[in-house]
């Protein structure tokens, strides 16, 4: 990279944020209680956002849609985010190249921090030092070593919000597939298949070479925990949610296969994770086939809940009846039944059809009819996003609890590094015995 | 190289049946076969079963479309978990044979290729469509395994129904016909005599199934099973401990929640074949998909018909009958014997049926058969 342009960089960046850092170890001198230290229902939560890239942007424009919360100030350091995050926002922010300076802004409650893996945890550090609420996008933290301070930030401000944007945790479809488990609909879970394909180089676009390591931080590790951080976390997440545990290990392969274009992170990645009690989960990505895309799909011995774009299916497994001594025998008879909702699977979310006669549509009916019976009924959901910065700004302003906590972060954090590692060095990699 | 990787692996499943088969029929157990070992695991299982309360084992299968389900009654649930599992696997064998929405099926081979070449067919199959084809000229087309293109014309195959135009129905009749299906026993080859013809087994095969599954049941010392078939094929053997027969309630033809007919079976078959489970409506009309292959039209003025006979190959053939209407089953049952058939017909009153029960003019039950028909 050419630091000796005047134009702003990657380097730049974190050359200013470890300087900048530095300063903040210092007795804190912004670290003053914002204004909603403690939960104050029906004031306006007034929050700035760190990171206007994609992700950012689509944080920015699902709040635009949440009460009661307003953007007062940005932070990005690339000048076409910087427009961008101003234009999504629409409340006519203050725009920070300096971080530091949204976070020293006293009437900045609560921050968004959506910037590349390895700047995560410094400025969640010093959001947190700065009296600020804090929600940080997946995956949590960078480094294994970085668990630890975290932790003791968190604890030393336990009145402000640590939320991470696992959204799948707020997402009413998940919801519903976990509260099916919890209920036994699935009987016994005791594996998880989930993968994440695509079949494009997974670069975004660099308008002039110098910005490279900037846009596509990704491809690099010095930033980025590759697809593991970037796509596994939201998957594994959901098998910890499911199995209700930590994984116990992890194997893994993966490489620069396909897309040689001077990545460092790998175009493939495969991993095998055990969880207590022999359940595991195997988890695929791929960057050339976009044929299975990305689905979830979650078994028991009673049956599969299957998660994917949109929609969740729900198929029963065939399960025996065994009583003892001889039952009340009442068998029905009619002409054919046609193939019952189990094996085409049942919308866990059912749909609105439109009214039709045909024989296809009463076979959805009767999918859902046997949902309903089972009572699954729930209306259709917003957005995962809208949900999870909804119980943002509650939990900010009104204590609600935090959809996605310290806890599930850390957990989702650690299986990403631990699945890297066993892919890096191809060994199987053991999670610590009796953390915390 | 598929088709034939496929076949042979039928024909090993085939050659593992007919093993079972032979030993059942020399000694009934594994164990009697002049074993010496005192504790062979079925003998043990045996024992321990004898002093073990009658226990009833009740699982569900899906395979050709519908739904399989087969309660029994044992000693020993494990053992009984163990056959209605072998039951299934023969049933999705039978399944991956007759198919005709599987492209590899046997089925699906003979329609591609038999009106080009004589095709030679594995001799089960043979011998049903060897069935099938004296069916249908038994009930002069009522029973017909060649409408599959006039199911598709009006949209019964993958589709929502729909309504062909007459020239199409003519078109799709040319196609359509048992006496184009030409078969040559000493070869054991099919040949379609015009091209087009597609042989659908779905009238049929259900009730094949269900007798297999029977035959497997018995051989493994099964005294007291209930088989159903999608609710429309079935058989029962024996009848529930202390029970003279198998409680089955036939469906009032409007309600599905609602009795029409108490039936109590032993040893015996039912099938039944209605409108009311695969039909659409279009401008205030029903149409249904049992097709009279004649006029290539939905019957009409029948709601079910519900045929009891002693195997359920038979029975699932002849609840056919459903399309020769009452009169016309009638003349059928004066020269055909041992066949019960009950008819709902509409009155034309709203939701309201009548009854009709026909029986073949020679009809003897055998000794310990059970079939009786409570209103």
């Amino acid at each position: 990279m050419d630091d000796e342009t005047n134009e702003v960089t990657r380097r730049d960046f974190l050359k200013t944020a470890a300087a900048v850092t530095a300063l903040a170890a210092l007795p804190p001198a912004g670290g003053m209680p914002a204004m909603l230290t403690v939960p104050s229902p029906g004031s306006t939560v007034n929050y700035g956002i760190i990171g206007t890239g994609t992700e950012g942007c689509q944080l920015l424009s699902s709040l635009t849609r949440v009460p009661g919360a307003r953007c007062v100030a940005t932070s990005d350091i690339y000048p076409p985010n910087q427009k961008r995050g101003i234009a999504t926002a629409g409340s006519n922010p203050q725009l920070y190249e300096n971080y530091h300076q949204l976070l020293d802004r006293k009437d900045v409650d609560a921050v968004l921090i959506a910037v590349p893996l390895n700047l995560h945890t410094q400025m969640v550090l010093d959001a947190l030092s700065a009296g600020k609420h804090v929600f940080v996008e997946k995956t949590m933290f960078f480094k294994e070593e970085e668990e630890k301070p975290i932790r003791e930030a968190a604890a030393a401000h336990p009145k402000q919000v640590l939320q991470i944007g696992l959204q799948r945790r707020s997402d009413m479809l998940y919801r519903i597939a976990m509260d099916m488990i919890k209920d036994g609909a699935i009987g016994k879970v005791m594996f998880m298949r989930a993968q994440w394909h695509r079949n494009n180089d997974w670069r975004r676009p660099v308008p002039d070479p110098k910005f490279e390591r900037l846009i596509n931080w990704r491809m690099y590790r010095e930033y980025s925990g590759g697809l593991m951080a970037e796509l596994a976390s939201h998957q594994i997440d959901i098998a910890n949610w499911a199995f209700g545990a930590e994984p116990l290990s992890v194997v893994g392969t993966g490489g620069i296969d396909y897309w040689k274009d001077g990545r460092e992170t790998d175009d493939n990645a495969q991993v095998i994770l055990e969880y207590p009690a022999g359940r595991k989960m195997v988890w695929t990505s791929i960057l050339y086939n976009t044929h299975y895309q990305f689905n979830e799909q979650i078994m028991g011995d009673r049956g599969t809940i299957e998660i994917t774009l949109g929609k969740g299916l729900y198929y029963r497994e065939p399960a025996a009846k065994v009583t003892q001594g001889a039952a009340k025998e009442n068998w029905w008879a009619g002409a054919t039944v046609t193939e019952l909702a189990d094996q085409q699977g049942s919308p866990i979310i059912p749909e609105i059809t439109p009214p039709s006669e045909g024989f296809v549509a009463r076979e959805q009916r009767f999918a859902r009819e046997w949902l309903i019976r089972h009572g699954y009924r729930t209306m259709p959901s917003n957005d995962a996003w809208y949900e999870e910065l909804t119980n943002y700004v509650a939990s900010v302003r009104d204590g609600k609890p935090i959809a996605c906590p310290l806890e599930l972060g850390v957990a989702d954090a650690r299986a990403v590094i631990y699945g890297n590692r066993a892919i890096d060095t191809g060994q199987k990699v053991f999670w610590p015995k009796a953390q915390g | 190289m598929r088709v034939a990787l496929y076949r042979r692996k039928i024909g090993l499943l085939a050659l593992l049946v007919a093993g079972v088969t032979v030993a059942t029929g020399s000694s009934g157990w594994p164990a009697a076969r002049g074993s010496s070992q005192p504790l062979h695991a079925a003998t043990a299982r045996q024992a321990t079963a004898a002093s073990q309360p009658l226990e009833r084992y009740e699982a569900s299968h899906q395979s050709m479309g519908t739904e399989f389900t087969v309660a029994a009654y044992g000693r020993d649930p494990k053992f009984l978990a163990e056959t209605v599992e072998q039951v299934f696997e023969e049933i999705d064998r039978l399944d991956g044979q007759m198919s005709n929405y599987k492209p590899e099926s046997e089925l699906s081979q003979i329609n591609r290729e038999a009106a080009s070449q004589a095709v030679q067919v594995e001799p089960n199959l043979f011998a049903l469509i060897q069935k099938s084809l004296q069916y249908s000229q038994e009930t002069d087309g009522a029973f017909d395994i060649t409408v599959g293109p006039l199911m598709k014309a009006w949209g019964f195959f993958r589709g929502q129904g729909r309504v062909p135009s007459a020239a199409e129905l003519d078109d799709v009749l040319k196609h359509v016909g048992h006496q184009h299906v030409k078969l040559d026993p000493e070869r054991r080859t099919i040949y379609f005599d015009v091209p087009g013809i597609e042989l659908d087994l779905g009238g049929i095969a259900k009730g094949y199934a269900v007798d297999r599954a029977v035959d497997i049941l018995r051989e493994n010392g099964v005294a007291s099973a209930l088989v159903s078939g999608g609710d429309s094929s079935i058989y029962a053997i024996g009848a529930p401990p202390g029970e003279q027969g198998w409680k089955i309630t036939l469906r009032d033809p409007f309600d599905a929640t609602k009795p029409a007919d108490v039936v109590y079976l032993k040893d015996f078959s039912m099938s039944t074949s209605g409108n009311y489970n695969k039909f659409f409506k279009l401008g205030g009309k029903m149409y249904s998909h049992i097709m009279n292959p004649h006029t290539g039209m939905p019957v009409e003025d029948m709601l079910s018909t519900t045929v009891f006979v002693a195997g359920t190959t038979d029975s699932d053939a002849l609840s056919k009958l459903y399309v020769l209407g009452v009169e016309g089953s009638r003349k059928y049952l004066a020269t055909h014997p041992g066949i019960q058939a009950l008819f709902f017909v509409p009155t034309g009153e709203g939701q309201e049926f009548s009854r009709v029960l026909l029986r073949s003019k020679s009809f003897d039950l055998p000794p310990g058969v059970v079939v009786r028909i409570e209103q």
